[in-house]
């Protein structure tokens, strides 16, 4: 098969069954007549003919739901198929490519998942993983790049090494986004953004190559500082920890005293209003009381001022201690007289009316 | 009948043979050439079936797609003296199969002319950017020119070049611990001026509570007091007008009270029969000495 030039070529399997089919047949065709040639000549026609109709036969051929059949005819791409079952010319002459164009094919950066599906275990690929950012920081980083066949066709005869061509300007596109972003965005708030932007970027780099490849998503996985520098990131942290818990500590105080002093300050001016009222009531009873003494004692002026003197008199002198002395002898000793507690009180003269 | 046969046979095998060297299919995925005798002939050949002559012409195949030229980093200085780690690839196509051919003849060939020609580029144009550029701002722009200038010194091979692409531009070794250290003091200083902030607005809180209770307690003295001296103010006004009336009566009414109170007791008594109360208990006098 000197023309079909099957130099590694990634297709070009599928029919060979069948020709190796036919050959067999054919061989046992001839064997079991014992003779390729002559004999008894009436089977060669038939032999012809199955031959010819098993050949034909061989062109159908059935494109899944997840595929896109591309018919090349003499290896030149003329025609796509959707899925179902066709016809083509068969080999040698029409040959048919199927790409599974629906399968979402995934690529890692940064990282290689490690045995199967759902562990997920993985392994840290550093060199693909630490980035420079803008401001000449570094951040360590990996992610996912999901993508499908967009055009069967492109994807087929546009690029050599599609999977490897994904893998490199992902890559190189995330590392262009990332350059371009602070490192405070990239850890908090930027991500988003970085993967919008990577996709679009990277989509752009695969349309310049034709590639036919639509890329789904770009996904970020871990973003985080490089190990060498985590303590002091995640120290920054707990400072924006320790700031709010002074703030609220602080908040705290405010709450428990403030409320105090109003209590106190609503006691204060409670108990000025209590001796203000009290003050005023308590005059108005004295007064009413002298008033009404006075206006007897207009009735009687002397009587009932000895009266009055005389009860009080009587009141208090019982509690009292009483020396009584005669007015000229009393003078000398006087002085001499064991008075108790002298300087508390001194002699009272019994006042005069 | 049987030799005839035979001999049908025979051209027939020979006719096929002949077919299947002079026929040659060029896939979607190839551009070919045809060397007659060892001296390529002008002219490509796309995907298709094609002819040539039988035996002394030889089909040469190409990738016709775009193919990955990926070479090892490398530490290039930039503008502003720094290190970089540079790993770029670039993305070619085999343009002029002849040319390509007689100058590479293969892709063995390319990659080692597209080493030089890429490398030296990079090289040049990354050294008329500082560091910021590269990583940052003009990235793009650098690969565009890096991408240009390949292009055309590569079309000396039959060779177009599509796209040079830095993939990675890091920093060696050494220089990533100054960035660490670097990293780790900024983030000290942040660290540092958040607790500080901390600081600052607790104190800012608790002095203006402070301050707050202060004057809610000042205020509410200032009210107290008023209120007071209007009690008092009231008071003495209403002692006053009652006291008035007999100014008089009032001292002598106010001492008897004052008496019952002040002298009840603890108090001892000098007294003289001669005064006042105990006036009769001398019985010398008849009268008051008044």
């Amino acid at each position: 098969m000197a023309w079909h030039g099957d130099q590694g070529n990634p297709w070009g399997g599928r029919k060979r069954p069948d020709v190796e089919q036919t050959l067999n047949k054919l061989r046992q065709a001839f064997s079991s007549q014992r003779l390729p040639f002559g004999g008894r000549f009436g089977l060669f026609p038939v032999a012809v003919i199955v031959i010819v109709a098993l050949w034909l036969i061989s062109g159908i051929y059935f494109v899944a739901p997840d595929e896109v059949g591309v018919v090349k005819r003499f290896g030149k791409a003329v025609r796509t198929a959707a899925p179902g079952p066709h016809y083509r010319i068969p080999y040698p002459v029409e040959t048919v490519h199927r790409p599974k164009v629906t399968q979402v094919r995934r690529i890692e950066v940064g990282f290689r998942s490690v045995g199967d599906r759902g562990t997920n275990k993985s392994r840290a690929v550093p060199d693909e993983s630490l980035m420079l950012t803008k401001g000449e920081n570094i951040v360590n980083l990996t992610f996912i790049v999901q993508y499908k066949i967009g055009d069967a066709m492109s994807y087929l005869f546009n690029v050599k090494f599609p999977d490897i061509t994904v893998r490199d300007a992902a890559e190189a596109a995330m590392r262009e986004v990332i350059g371009k972003n602070d490192i405070d965005d990239i850890l908090t708030t930027g991500k988003f953004q970085i993967q919008q932007d990577t996709k679009d970027s990277l989509q752009r780099i695969l349309d310049i190559y034709g590639a036919g490849i639509l890329v789904t998503a770009v996904q970020l996985q871990d973003v985080h500082p490089p190990d060498q520098v985590m303590a002091a990131f995640k120290d920054v942290a707990s400072a924006k920890e320790d700031r709010a818990r002074m703030i609220n500590e602080a908040q705290g105080y405010q709450n428990e005293i403030l409320p105090r002093a109003k209590g106190r300050a609503s006691q204060m001016v409670n108990e000025a209003m209590a001796y203000k009222e009290a003050k005023i009531i308590r005059a108005k009873g004295d007064a009413s009381r002298f008033s009404q003494a006075l206006s007897q004692y207009r009735l009687a002026r002397d009587v009932t001022k000895k009266r009055l003197y005389i009860e009080t008199m009587e009141e208090i002198l019982p509690g009292m201690n009483k020396i009584i002395v005669g007015e000229e002898t009393g003078r000398g000793i006087l002085p001499h007289l064991p008075l108790p507690g002298r300087a508390a009180s001194p002699p009272a003269p019994a006042g005069k009316p | 009948m049987k030799g005839k046969s035979f001999v049908a046979i025979v051209v027939l095998l020979a006719a096929l043979f002949l077919v299947t060297q002079s026929l040659f299919v060029v896939d979607q995925a190839e551009q070919a050439i045809v060397i007659q005798l060892g001296k390529p002939l002008e002219g490509t050949y796309q995907a298709g079936l094609h002819w040539k002559i039988p035996f002394i012409q030889e089909v040469i195949r190409f990738e016709k797609r775009i193919l990955l030229y990926d070479s090892d980093p490398t530490e290039i200085l930039t503008k502003d003296k720094k290190n970089l780690l540079v790993d770029n690839y670039a993305k070619w196509v085999i343009r002029e199969p002849l040319t390509y051919y007689k100058s590479v003849r293969n892709e063995t060939g390319a990659q080692l002319r597209l080493d030089d020609i890429v490398y030296a580029q990079l090289r040049v144009e990354l050294g008329r950017h500082t560091m910021e550029d590269i990583v940052s701002t003009t990235r793009n722009d650098i690969m565009t020119i890096v991408t240009q200038k390949s292009d055309e010194l590569a079309r000396a091979y039959g060779i177009d070049v599509v796209d040079v692409r830095i993939k990675r531009a890091d920093l060696p070794e050494q220089n990533e611990k100054s960035v660490f250290e670097r990293m780790r003091a900024e983030r000290e200083r942040q660290a540092k001026q958040y607790r500080s902030e901390g600081e600052e607005e607790s104190l800012k809180i608790r002095a203006a509570a402070d301050r707050d209770r202060e004057i809610i307690l000042a205020k509410a003295y200032e009210e107290a007091e008023k209120m007071k001296g209007e009690g008092d103010s009231q008071s003495i006004r209403i002692y006053g007008e009652a006291y008035g009336q007999d100014p008089e009566f009032f001292e002598f009414y106010r001492t008897m009270e004052a008496y019952r109170k002040a002298l009840k007791t603890e108090t001892t008594l000098v007294a003289t029969p001669g005064e006042e109360f105990f006036r009769y208990l001398d019985g010398r006098k008849e009268k008051p000495a008044r």
